[in-house]
């Protein structure tokens, strides 16, 4: 067995590690990183930005979201149901990281909000500019990965404060001696066994996202049925695990929901086309939520959730086809590319040939049901409705933006179906707003700190979209905190 | 020679790639293709790099160093050859990562977070290939192939398998098998190279055989990381297979002082977890460690470990595998080692509770005789003293291992009827030459090997009709399919999946009742639960009933040790029992398990004890000198088909005779034969793992 000694133990090197692992180095900490992969950055490399408020760049665009602003806003969404010195903590501290990260080498191309309501919901539920994209290596326009970008200039970072990485070394156990923790137990690629001690561990695992059987237990969803999260491999859950073996309580976690297309990145084409302000039915057939807020991913995960088994579907016609590859798509988002509809035929072509079970296509509404899977009295009723309204140029029953009633006519017809997704697990391990971890009955774990997803458990039940970049933010943020106050321990530790 | 790298003046190597000399200098090239054990290509261009003196770029791996040679990585010329080669590579790459089980072990994955990803100037043409799980141990995922050629090198040049190619698709060009043949087909012999070097997931150990519990090299070679003991099986095997067979002796007695024991009865774990499983059955691990055993020449003898006395006295209750081991090793550090056995003979378990005719009296006392050359005593028909007194008379450390030599009864009617034998008395009467009388017709209650070891010594005794019955169904019995088979040939009526309800009889047995299964399992609190077939009692007539049905301890309540779950000694991890100095392995601390686990259980008692005398606890050996097995292992014809061997084994009627051996050891031929099936995995971990960005 390997024997190894620092200060401070960081269990899995991604966004959150990262951070935590640099804080502390920067105030003086011998750091040991494990991480299970043979890169750093964890599902920080799918991602594209953070969250930061009162940063440098806000500050020169004009923007005068203010922390306590973006707190006040954040507790509103959230009813109070979550720890708000935390949610204080975070905020305050989001601008200055932006800019720690600028003095790394980090590059934004601006700040962006992922979502932006139409303007008669505009009042409640409008994203901030708050979401800090990353500007990809070497250039270009950013898109999904290119928050590898800041893995890499953190990681660089990390390294030349004398971090020391263990790569495809995973953390199995936390040591605990007098109910305090003191290293962890891991285990090299070639079998070694290694124990490691320190003055403080700091759990960064990512949560659950990989782990079907924790999704069912701890959430409920079936992975593969109701629910298709990003299963960013390795997210099996192993910091939450390791922290309540050590005596950590227990916060009720939750999916960080969306919706999406399963397979979605294989067919990213449609799953950009759909997402269209267009006639969205349940499984019976009928509207279930007013179609211009479904660029709203939150809500609208939340709305699919609630539908008969968890689905809904997506239909336009050859008209509305038409007007889109004309003119483009009535409701842009930042992730799919702006060139989708180009692409559309062949895509659909494929994925047509190929049997890609979610989508269908027919020449009458009653075919299309039947294909789709869609009660067919009920689609049929449904579109004869809603073509009403259409033509009445007013939708009387969720009052939908009138320049997007276009009535479902001419065929063919196309449909998708939408289900659930998640980017991943949110939360579950308590801790407090120094991320030291806590008991059930919120006494300090001494020497014990959790960051990043596995400890999230400031969202409440919804992904807080009005202030975007929450995930990485919260990520950097709680991984910064940890490693200040692990450093700072060290301190009165020495004196 | 000195070359300049950007500025930095490195010293290179006459006739390596700038590429090469920078890695080893620390200087961090991006490069893909390239691959520490493979001859460069240069085919990525992601190594491209300027050179002083000269227009235009070159690829950094193909290129040789030069004196004085001035090389700029990023170089406006490099950066831009390099920019459009990965942008290349991502084009054709699928987006998505996150469904993908290489996510963070990905060279590419690594090399975009190093380089960026625009890849906008290009169209985005994903060129989808199914994934192909149809072949066994490799999946295949060509959506992600980037064409490096790493694998088809590996194949072709490397290990000379030649099965891997470029081949066309109407999507282009990508890495396969020629002629849409399945790896069987194709000659493929599943060494894993291809795996091994890919940068992608594109070629990846399909997804059940990589067990989250195991480590990387665990998973790689689980036969090994199988084995309690760690014997090194695919360096033994490589050995017989060359007809080196006193080599492969000694890799065995690396870890283990009984190969021949082993190679006869041991539970072989192993082969449950070789790979070769998912082709047409294992490599037959166990018996070819025999036939290395019975075919040794001795050369490991020249290298063991011999110390100097330390004047430490050391003694062993109980000369079962695990005692046995312990004061084998202990005397090899020096110790002054005394092993107490109450029995006649020395062996424990494997005398006393295995039937000769796996493994007979002279087998033993050979492989003993040749442990005691170690230099330790063996005091037998001796009742060791307690623990406790051992320490008083002067030893200064102590070590219990007594096995499980008490036969267990189940809670049921009829069970102290005249006629009701337990196992472990009815096997050692047998092993003395005073068997139990058996009667006519018997029942064994168990399903275990000892159940079958009960079983057949019964036929052999002369009954006339061996029943068994056992709670498990067939698939669910811990015996191994071989000895169900030899068994039913022998002539023993099993009734698996079958409740025993009582022993009829009056003043001695005459039947048992039994009632078949439904459904058996263990509940969540772990108790076993039966549900049972209504009206489907049955009561079978006989004159004996032998319950093998477990052993446990005898005679450790006396040793004033902490105990627990009853009757076994309570050790923690080190082995320590409760008492300052005395230290417990085996079975009376695990319960019953296999000979392997008691003899890994002896080693790790030795490690400890010579600690605890002083000693710096390494017991290991190394009998014979480290040797690279060659990574060629080129083409086998039919290599995928090769069934297993079987040796010579008598006849059902011949061998219920008597106890003689029944089932002869491999010759040399099938030996070799046999060596041939293995699938080397172990050859996969002499590859190098590139190095990351992040490492340098």
């Amino acid at each position: 067995m390997k024997q190894m000694k620092a200060d401070v133990i960081v269990v899995a090197a991604g966004l959150s590690g990262l951070a935590a692992s640099i804080a502390a180095a920067e105030n003086g900490a011998q750091v040991l990183a494990f991480e299970k992969a043979g890169t750093t950055g964890g599902a920080a490399n799918m991602g594209m930005g953070p969250l930061g408020i009162g940063s440098r760049i806000q500050r020169e665009q004009m923007i005068s979201l203010t922390p306590g602003e973006a707190f006040r806003k954040h507790m509103y969404f959230t009813h109070y149901r979550v720890d708000a010195r935390m949610v204080r903590d975070y905020y305050f501290k989001s601008g200055d990281t932006i800019d720690w990260l600028m003095e790394m080498g980090v590059e934004f191309v601006g700040v962006q909000r992922a979502f932006s309501a139409p303007e008669d919901t505009r009042a409640y539920s409008d994203g901030e500019f708050t979401w800090h994209v990353c500007r990809p290596e070497g250039g270009g326009i950013p898109g999904p990965r290119a928050a590898t970008s800041m893995t890499k200039k953190m990681t660089e970072r990390a390294t030349e404060l004398g971090v020391e990485f263990l790569f495809e070394t995973p953390v199995s156990s936390i040591i605990m001696e007098d109910g305090k923790a003191v290293g962890v137990m891991a285990k090299t690629k070639a079998g070694e066994d290694v124990e490691a001690r320190a003055n403080s561990v700091i759990i960064a695992t990512g949560g659950f996202g990989d782990n079907p059987k924790m999704i069912q237990e701890e959430t409920g969803y079936e992975f593969g049925k109701t629910i298709f999260n990003f299963a960013i491999p390795g997210m099996k859950g192993d910091g939450l695990k390791m922290a309540w073996e050590a005596g950590a309580g227990k916060v009720p976690c939750s999916m960080e929901l969306m919706y999406q297309l399963p397979d979605n990145m294989n067919h990213f084409i449609l799953d950009g086309a759909f997402r269209q302000p267009c006639l969205w039915v349940n499984r019976n057939g009928e509207r279930f939520m007013p179609e211009d807020q479904i660029g709203n991913t939150t809500f609208t995960g939340n709305a699919i959730t609630a539908q008969p088994g968890s689905i809904a579907f997506s239909i336009f016609d050859s008209r509305l086809l038409k007007k889109y590859k004309k003119k483009g798509p009535d409701i842009v988002s930042h992730v799919h590319p702006h060139d989708l509809y180009d692409h559309f035929d062949e895509q659909w072509e494929r994925d047509l040939a190929d049997g890609y079970e979610p989508i269908a296509q027919a020449d009458t509404i009653e075919e299309l049901a039947e294909k789709a899977g869609i009660d067919v009295e009920g689609l049929k009723a449904q579109v004869e409705e809603y073509n009403e309204l259409c033509d009445g140029g007013f939708d009387e029953i969720f009052e939908k933006d009138r320049r997007y009633m276009q009535p479902i006519a001419k065929a063919p017809f196309y449909c998708c179906r939408q289900n659930v997704g998640a980017y991943g697990s949110l939360g579950g391990v308590k801790i407090n707003h120094k991320t030291q971890v806590l008991t059930q009955e919120a006494k300090v774990i001494p020497g014990l700190y959790c960051v990043g997803t596995d400890a999230c458990n400031i969202f409440g039940d919804s992904y807080p979209f009005i202030l975007s970049g929450n995930t990485m933010g919260f990520c950097l943020n709680s991984g910064r905190i940890a490693g200040e106050n692990a450093a700072a321990e060290l301190d009165e530790f020495e004196y | 020679m000195k070359i300049q790298i950007d500025g930095k003046e490195i010293e290179a190597l006459e006739g390596e790639s700038i590429l090469d000399a920078a890695l080893r200098a620390g200087i961090f090239i991006p490069h893909l293709c390239s691959h520490p054990d493979l001859e460069a290509k240069g085919g990525c261009r992601l190594c491209s790099v300027e050179i002083g003196g000269e227009e235009g770029a070159f690829p950094a791996c193909k290129t040789k160093v030069r004196e004085g040679m001035e090389v700029t990585v990023n170089g406006p010329v490099s950066s831009k050859v390099r920019k459009m080669a990965m942008e290349l590579i991502l084009a054709t790459h699928p987006a998505d990562c996150t469904g993908c089980p290489k996510y963070g072990k990905c060279e590419l994955q690594s090399m975009y977070q190093y380089m960026g990803v625009s890849a906008e100037r290009w169209r985005k043409k994903s060129r989808s290939v199914a994934n192909d799980d149809s072949n066994p141990l490799i999946s295949h995922l060509f959506t992600r192939c980037v064409r490096c050629g790493r694998c088809i090198r590996a194949c072709q040049e490397l290990r000379g398998v030649r099965v891997l190619d470029y081949i066309r698709t109407p999507a282009g060009i990508r890495a396969g098998v020629l002629e849409g043949k399945s790896l069987k087909d194709a000659g493929c012999r599943f060494c894993g190279a291809c795996i091994e070097v890919c940068p992608t997931g594109s070629i990846m150990d399909q997804v059940k055989i990589m067990k989250e519990e195991r480590s990387y090299a665990e998973n790689i070679v689980p036969c090994r990381s199988t084995c309690p003991a760690h014997i090194d099986i695919p360096r033994y095997i490589r050995y017989i297979k060359a007809g080196e067979f006193g080599k492969a002796t000694a890799v065995v007695r690396e870890k283990v002082p009984f190969p021949e024991t082993l190679g006869s009865i041991c539970n072989h774990a192993c082969e449950n977890e070789c790979k070769r499983n998912e082709l047409n059955g294992a490599v037959s691990i166990c018996k070819l460690k025999r036939a290395a055993a019975v075919n040794d020449s001795g050369m490991w003898k020249e290298r063991t470990r011999k110390e100097a006395p330390t004047g430490k006295k050391a003694a062993v209750i109980g000369a079962g595998p695990s005692g046995l081991t312990a004061a084998y090793y202990l005397a090899k550090k020096g110790h002054d080692v005394t092993v107490f056995e109450k029995n006649e003979k020395a062996g424990g378990q494997c005398r006393y509770g295995i039937p000769s005719y796996r493994l007979p009296d002279e087998l033993l006392d050979r492989e003993i005789a040749v442990m005691l050359e170690a230099g330790f005593q063996l005091e037998t028909q001796t009742a060791a003293p307690m623990p406790k007194e051992l320490l008083e008379q002067g030893y200064d450390t102590v070590l219990v291992a007594i096995g499980t030599h008490q036969g267990t009864k189940l809670p049921m009617e009829g069970n102290d009827l005249p006629g009701v034998y337990v196992n472990a008395d009815f096997l050692r009467n047998a092993r003395h030459g005073t068997p139990l009388p058996v009667g006519e017709k018997v029942m064994v209650l168990g399903g275990g090997n000892v159940a079958y070891d009960c079983a057949r010594t019964a036929v052999r005794l002369g009954a006339q009709e061996v029943h068994m019955a056992c709670l498990e169904s067939e698939a669910q019995m811990t015996s191994t399919p071989d000895e169900i088979e030899e068994g039913r040939q022998e002539g023993i009526i099993l009734h698996p999946a079958h409740s025993f309800l009582r022993i009829l009889g009056t003043d001695k047995v005459q039947g048992v009742e039994i009632q078949k299964i439904d459904k058996f399992y263990f509940d969540e609190d772990r108790r076993a639960v039966m549900e049972l077939v209504e009206g489907s009692n049955q009561v079978i007539a006989v004159d004996h009933v032998i319950f093998a049905v477990g052993q446990k301890p005898e005679g450790t309540k006396q040793m004033e040790l902490e105990l627990t779950h009853g009757p076994y000694i309570r050790a923690d991890e080190n082995l320590r029992t409760s008492m300052e100095g005395v230290f417990a392995a085996g079975d009376v601390v695990t319960g019953t398990k296999s000979v392997i686990a008691a003899i890994a259980a002896g080693r790790r008692a030795a490690e400890q004890m010579d600690l605890y005398l002083g000693g710096d606890g390494d017991i290991s050996e190394k009998l014979l000198e480290d040797e690279t097995p060659s990574p060629y292992i080129g083409q086998a014809e039919g290599f995928a088909g090769l069934d297993r061997v079987e040796p010579g084994i008598k006849t059902a009627a011949e061998r219920t005779k008597d106890f003689a051996l029944v089932e002869q050891p491999f010759t040399c031929e099938q030996a070799q034969c046999e060596a041939g099936r293995c699938l080397q995995c172990d050859l996969r971990l002499q590859l190098h793992r590139p190095k990351l960005w992040n490492e340098y």
